[in-house]
C-alpha cells in the first residue's frame, strides 16, 4: 500500500462520480454564481443583485418562514421516522407490505399528492367533514395564515416520513443482537436498551437522516407552489418557492441566482454545524 | 438484530392502524380514479359512505389514460429509473468506498465537494445545465434524462457512512490475502452492504421517479416524455380532468408498490450477511 | 458574416426548390420537413388542425410538444431564450407577447400585416398580438366571460331567470341579492368565479368600477392599485368570501364541479366551460351577460392564445405555412377549436363557430349573441406591458389574500410596494 498506489486507486474509484458531479452540478452552479454577480441589463460585476434581494421584504420573509418551518419540521419528521422505524422493526405477517404502504407516498408525483391533500383540506373538504362528524369545529387550514404552514408541514411529512424511516430501519437491522443480550444480562429495561444500545448504534444513520432531511426540507416547493403559492400573507412562502418564482415565472434569473447562492450558503452552514455536532461518530477514520 | 421474536397482537394492531392512516389519502385517490369525473368532488361534505366509496363505478378513467402516449411514458420512466439506479449504484458506491476506506490527501475536501453537490437545488441550476446539455447535443435523448440522476452526492454520503462502520480488520486481513482495492470493494465491502445499497437505490429511485422540471426541459418530444410530465398534461389549461389524473397516478404508483414490497424482504434477510459487523 | 453567407445559400436553395416546384407542380418541399410546435394544450385539442395541415401540405410533418401551462414560461425561457432552434412554432399567450417580443423570442410579422388584417378584422384582436407598433403573432383565439346560472336552483329559490340581452344585464348589486336568496334556499354558495384569484378574470371588476387596469405609464410599468376604486372593489371581492356567499379554499380547477353539482347558483366562466357543462347529464343551466357595477360601465375580459414563430427557426417557411394555416386559413382555424370551443378571431371561421353555438340556443339561451356583442363592444385586454407576468403573479397572490380575509387596503398597499420594486428591475 504505497501512498502513490492509494492515490491512483482513489482517483480511479472516484473519477466517474467526480466527473458527473462537476459536470452536472458544480459547473451549472458556477454559471449561476456568475449570473448572480451581474445586474440585470449588464454593466460589469457587482453585488447589486444581493443588495436587491436583501432589501426585498418578500425574500427576507421567505428566509424567515423557511427557518421557522425547518425548526419545526426537522425534529418532528426525525422523531416520527424513528418511532415508525422502531415500531416496524419486527416480524409480523405482511410486514414488508405495511412498510411499503408508509413509504408509498414518496413514489406518487408530488403534484398529485398536493391535489389530494388540497381537496381534503378544503374548508368544505373531507377533513372538516370528519371533524364536524366528531362534533368539532371546522378549521380553515390552507386559507388561514395561522394554519397554512402547519398544513404544509402535515402534507410534506406524510410524503417524507416513510422515506426517512427506511434509512433508520436499515440502521436498526445492523445493530448486532449480541449487544442487546449483553445489556439484558445486566438487567437493562426496554428504555435503557434503547438509550444505551439502540441510540448510540444509530448514530451514523441518524447523522445521515439529519443532514439529508435538512437539505430536503430546504428544497421543498412543489406542494407550496400548487396549494398556496406562498400565501396566505406570505405565511408559507418557503425560499425555494421564491427562487422558483424568480427563475421560472417572473423571469428574473439574476435574482434567482443570487437567492440560490444565499440558500446554498445557509444550508452549507447548517450542515457543517450538524457534522460538528455528530463528530464523535467519525472517530473510526 | 433486535426485532422481537415474540408476536405481539397489540403491536400488530398498531402497525396496521398506522398503515391505514397513511393509506387514507391514497385510498381516496384510488377511489376517485373509479368515479365518473363529475362525481369526484361531489361527496366531500357532509361525511357519508360515498365520501370514501364510489356511488357508481366506472372504468372510463383507467381506459381513458392510454389514448396518447401514456404507455410509452410509463416505459420511459421505468427504463430511465432502472438505468439510473444501476449506474448510480456503481458510481456512488465506488466513490463512497474511496472516501471511506482509502487514505489519500484531500480526502476531506473531496467529501465536502460531494456534500456541496447535494446541497445545490437542482431546479435552480436547471437552466444553465440545459445550456451545457445543449452543447453536447443531448436534448431529447435518454442520456440527457439519465445523466443528472447518476452522480448523487446524497447516495455517496449514505454509503460512506455505512462503509465507515465496517471494521478495519476485515480489509487488513484481505490485504494479507493479497487482494487489491477492487477485490476488497467487490468481495469484502459490497457483500456486507445489502441494506445500505438498497437505501442508496431508494435515493436514486426517488430522485429520478419524481423528476419533473428537468425531463420537461430536456426531453419534451412525445417519444421521451416521462410519466410525471404525462400526468401533468391531463390537467391542461381548459377542463383539467381529475379522473384521468388520479387514474394515471394509480397506475404509476402500482409499479413502485410491487418493487418496494418485494425489496422489503431483503431488509430482513440482510442481517445474516452483516453478522460480522461490530 | 458566416450567417449571412449561410442564409444566402439557404435562400438560393429555397429558390431552386421553388423553381423545381413550378415546373413539376408537386410538393412544395423537395424533401420532408419536420417542424416542432410548442404549446400548453392537450394533444387531443391540437391534433385535428395538425392532421388537417399535414393533409394539405404533404412533405411537412408537425410534432406537437405539449407542456403544462404553468411550465410553458420555463420551457420558452430556457429553450428559445437560449437561442435553441428545436422549436419552430409556439403557441403564445397574448399578454406575454410584449415580454417575449422585447427579448427577441418572436419573429416580427409586419410583412404579413395585410393578410392578417384581412382575415382578422377586429382591432382589439390585433392589439393583443402587437408590441411597440409591430405584429409578433398570428391571432387565433380570443375569449370572453359569461354568467352561467343553474335553472333548477333559481327556480327552487323563486328567482327569475336573468335576461340574455346585453342591454339588460344585471348590476352586481342586483345579482348579489339574487345569489343570497339562492344560497338561503339551501345550497352551499351563491356565486363563484371560475378562475378565482386570477387577474384575467378579475380585471373587469376594477375596470367596470372605473378603477383602471392597475398598470399605467408610457411603458405600463407603474402600478396604480391603491386608488379609491381599487380599494373599494377589492373590499367588495373580499366580502364575497367573508360573508360565505362565495367559496374560500376552492382552486380554479375545482370550481366547475361546484356548478355541475348544483352547489352554486351563479358562475362567471369562459365559453369553453360549455364543453364540460354539456356533458353533465343532470345540469339544467342558462347563460347571461356578466354584470357591471351600478354607475360603472360594462366591461369583459378578452385575449387568448395566438401562434408565433421562433426567429431562430431553421425551417421558417414551413413554420410560417403551419402558423398561417391554423390562424388565417378558415379551415385550419376551425379545426383548431374542434375539440375545444374557443372563440375564433378569424372572421370566416367564426361563422362556422357561430353556427355550431346556435344549436345550443334553445337550451341555454343565445350564448353566441352575447359572445359577439361582448367581443365587439365591451372587451378590455390585459395591460400591454413587458412586466405583465410579474404584475399578474403578484396580483394573483394579492387576490388570494383578499379572498382569505386580508384587509383590502393593507393587501393592495403591500402589493403596490412589491410591484414598485419588481417592475423597477425591468430595464
Amino acid at each position: 500500500m504505497t501512498q502513490r498506489s492509494a492515490i491512483l486507486a482513489a482517483l480511479a474509484f472516484l473519477m466517474p462520480a467526480l466527473v458527473s458531479v462537476f459536470l452536472l452540478r458544480l459547473w451549472p452552479a458556477a454559471v449561476a454564481v456568475n449570473t448572480s454577480l451581474i445586474p440585470p441589463g449588464g454593466g460589469g460585476y457587482s453585488l447589486e443583485n444581493f443588495r436587491y434581494i436583501f432589501t426585498d421584504p418578500v425574500f427576507l420573509n421567505s428566509l424567515k418562514v423557511t427557518i421557522v418551518f425547518l425548526l419545526i419540521v426537522n425534529p418532528l419528521q426525525i422523531a416520527i421516522s424513528l418511532a415508525l422505524a422502531l415500531l416496524m422493526n419486527t416480524m409480523v405477517p405482511l410486514i414488508g407490505f405495511w412498510r411499503t404502504v408508509i413509504l408509498l407516498p414518496v413514489a406518487i408525483p408530488q403534484s398529485v399528492s398536493a391535489v389530494v391533500w388540497g381537496v381534503a383540506l378544503r374548508p368544505d373538504g373531507l377533513v372538516n367533514a370528519v371533524l364536524v362528524a366528531l362534533g368539532m369545529e371546522p378549521q380553515r387550514f390552507l386559507t388561514s395564515s395561522d394554519q397554512a404552514l402547519a398544513s404544509i408541514i402535515l402534507i410534506v411529512s406524510w410524503i417524507g416520513v416513510g422515506y426517512w424511516m427506511t434509512f433508520i430501519l436499515a440502521g436498526l437491522q445492523d445493530i448486532p443482537k449480541s449487544l442487546y443480550e449483553a445489556v439484558r444480562i445486566d438487567g437493562a429495561n426496554r428504555w435503557q436498551q434503547f438509550r444505551f444500545v439502540t441510540l448510540p448504534q444509530l448514530r451514523r444513520p441518524l447523522t445521515f437522516v439529519l443532514v439529508a432531511n435538512t437539505v430536503a426540507n430546504f428544497l421543498i416547493f412543489a406542494p407550496v407552489q400548487i396549494l398556496t403559492a406562498g400565501g396566505p400573507e406570505g405565511s408559507t412562502d418557503l425560499i425555494m418557492n421564491t427562487v422558483y418564482t424568480q427563475a421560472f415565472i417572473i423571469s428574473d434569473p439574476e435574482s434567482a441566482a443570487a437567492s440560490t447562492v444565499v440558500l446554498v450558503g445557509v444550508v452549507l452552514l447548517i450542515v457543517i454545524l450538524q457534522f460538528r455536532l455528530m463528530r464523535a461518530e467519525d472517530s473510526n477514520e | 438484530m433486535n426485532s422481537d421474536k415474540r408476536f405481539s397482537y397489540a403491536r400488530f394492531a398498531v402497525i396496521v392502524l398506522v398503515a391505514i392512516v397513511f393509506f387514507v389519502p391514497l385510498w381516496w385517490m384510488t377511489v376517485s380514479a373509479f368515479r365518473p369525473t363529475d362525481a369526484i368532488f361531489r361527496y366531500l361534505s357532509p361525511l357519508s359512505p360515498w365520501s370514501f366509496f364510489p356511488r357508481t363505478w366506472t372504468l372510463e378513467n383507467i381506459t381513458g389514460i392510454w389514448y396518447g402516449n401514456f404507455g410509452r411514458a410509463i416505459f420511459n420512466s421505468i427504463f430511465i429509473t432502472l438505468v439510473t439506479v444501476v449506474l448510480g449504484l456503481a458510481i456512488c458506491s465506488t466513490a463512497a468506498f474511496a472516501l471511506a476506506v482509502i487514505e489519500f490527501p484531500f480526502r476531506k475536501s473531496v467529501f465536502m465537494v460531494m456534500v456541496i453537490s447535494f446541497l445545490i437545488p437542482f431546479d435552480a441550476i436547471a437552466v444553465p445545465l440545459y445550456g451545457i446539455m445543449r452543447m453536447m447535443n443531448l436534448q431529447n435523448t435518454y442520456t440527457g434524462l439519465i445523466l443528472p440522476g447518476i452522480g448523487n452526492g446524497l447516495a455517496v454520503f449514505l454509503l460512506r457512512q455505512f462503509f465507515l462502520g465496517i471494521p478495519k480488520e476485515l480489509r487488513e486481513a484481505a490485504f494479507v490475502d493479497g487482494m487489491g482495492w477492487f477485490g476488497i470493494y467487490w468481495r469484502v465491502y459490497l457483500p456486507l452492504s445489502g441494506p445500505a445499497m438498497l437505501s442508496a437505490a431508494l435515493i436514486l429511485f426517488v430522485f429520478q421517479w419524481q423528476a419533473y422540471l428537468w425531463p420537461l426541459l430536456i426531453a419534451p418530444a412525445p417519444d421521451y416524455k416521462v410519466a410525471a410530465v404525462a400526468i401533468a398534461q391531463f390537467s391542461a389549461e381548459y377542463n383539467p380532468n381529475f379522473g384521468l389524473i388520479f387514474a394515471a397516478s394509480l397506475v404509476i404508483s402500482v409499479i413502485p408498490m410491487i418493487v418496494l414490497t418485494v425489496l422489503q424482504r431483503y431488509y430482513s434477510t440482510s442481517v445474516a450477511s452483516t453478522g460480522g459487523k461490530e | 458574416m458566416m450567417n449571412d453567407k449561410m442564409s444566402r445559400r439557404t435562400l438560393g436553395a429555397a429558390l431552386l426548390v421553388g423553381a423545381g416546384m413550378m415546373t413539376t407542380g408537386t410538393a412544395v418541399f423537395a424533401q420532408d420537413v419536420t417542424i416542432n410546435f410548442l404549446s400548453a394544450q392537450r394533444d387531443d385539442i391540437m391534433q385535428p388542425m395538425i392532421k388537417g395541415f399535414e393533409a394539405a401540405n404533404p412533405g411537412i410533418k408537425v410534432v406537437h410538444q405539449s407542456v403544462p401551462f404553468n411550465d410553458l414560461n420555463a420551457a420558452t425561457e430556457s429553450r428559445i431564450g437560449q437561442g435553441d432552434t428545436s422549436i419552430d412554432v409556439l403557441h403564445a399567450d397574448t399578454p406575454r407577447i410584449p415580454a417575449f417580443a422585447s427579448q427577441g423570442y418572436l419573429l416580427n410579422l409586419d410583412d404579413r400585416r395585410d393578410v392578417i388584417d384581412a382575415a382578422v378584422p377586429n382591432a382589439v384582436d390585433l392589439e393583443q398580438v402587437s408590441y411597440d407598433g409591430s405584429l409578433y403573432a398570428y391571432p387565433m383565439w380570443t375569449s370572453t366571460q359569461l354568467m352561467y346560472f343553474n335553472r333548477d336552483v333559481l327556480e327552487k329559490a323563486g328567482l327569475e331567470m336573468p335576461s340574455g340581452d346585453p342591454e339588460q344585464r344585471l348590476t352586481w348589486e342586483a345579482l348579489l341579492d339574487m345569489a343570497r336568496t339562492a344560497k338561503d334556499s339551501g345550497i352551499k354558495y351563491g356565486l363563484t368565479f371560475q378562475q378565482v384569484d386570477r387577474y384575467y378574470q378579475l380585471q373587469f371588476l376594477f375596470e367596470s368600477n372605473g378603477a383602471g387596469s392597475g398598470l399605467t405609464g408610457d411603458e405600463m410599468l407603474t402600478p396604480t392599485i391603491t386608488n379609491d376604486g381599487w380599494i373599494e372593489t377589492a373590499k367588495w371581492y373580499g366580502d364575497l368570501y367573508e360573508s360565505g356567499l362565495a367559496p374560500r379554499g376552492v382552486t380554479p380547477e375545482q370550481t366547475d364541479d361546484l356548478f355541475i353539482n348544483g352547489e352554486v347558483a351563479f358562475m362567471i366562466a369562459g365559453p369553453w366551460a360549455i364543453a364540460r357543462y354539456e356533458n353533465a347529464a343532470d345540469l339544467n343551466y342558462g347563460v347571461a351577460p356578466v354584470p357591471y357595477f351600478e354607475g360603472g360601465k360594462p366591461v369583459t375580459p378578452t385575449g387568448s392564445w395566438s401562434v408565433a414563430i421562433n426567429p431562430n427557426s431553421e425551417k421558417k417557411d414551413a413554420a410560417r405555412a403551419f402558423a398561417e394555416y391554423i390562424s388565417l386559413d378558415p379551415e385550419g382555424a376551425y379545426l383548431s377549436i374542434k375539440n375545444n370551443p374557443n372563440i375564433l378571431v378569424n372572421a370566416e371561421a367564426f361563422k362556422n363557430y357561430s353556427a355550431d353555438m346556435d344549436g345550443l340556443t334553445d337550451k341555454i339561451g343565445s350564448a353566441i349573441d352575447i359572445i359577439s356583442y361582448e367581443t365587439k363592444n365591451t372587451a378590455v385586454g390585459r395591460p400591454r406591458s413587458r412586466g405583465f407576468v410579474t404584475f399578474e403573479t403578484i396580483m394573483n397572490r394579492t387576490f388570494s389574500d383578499l379572498r382569505n380575509g386580508t384587509d383590502a387596503e393593507t393587501a393592495l398597499k403591500g402589493a403596490e410596494r412589491q410591484l414598485d420594486r419588481a417592475l423597477g428591475r425591468i430595464q
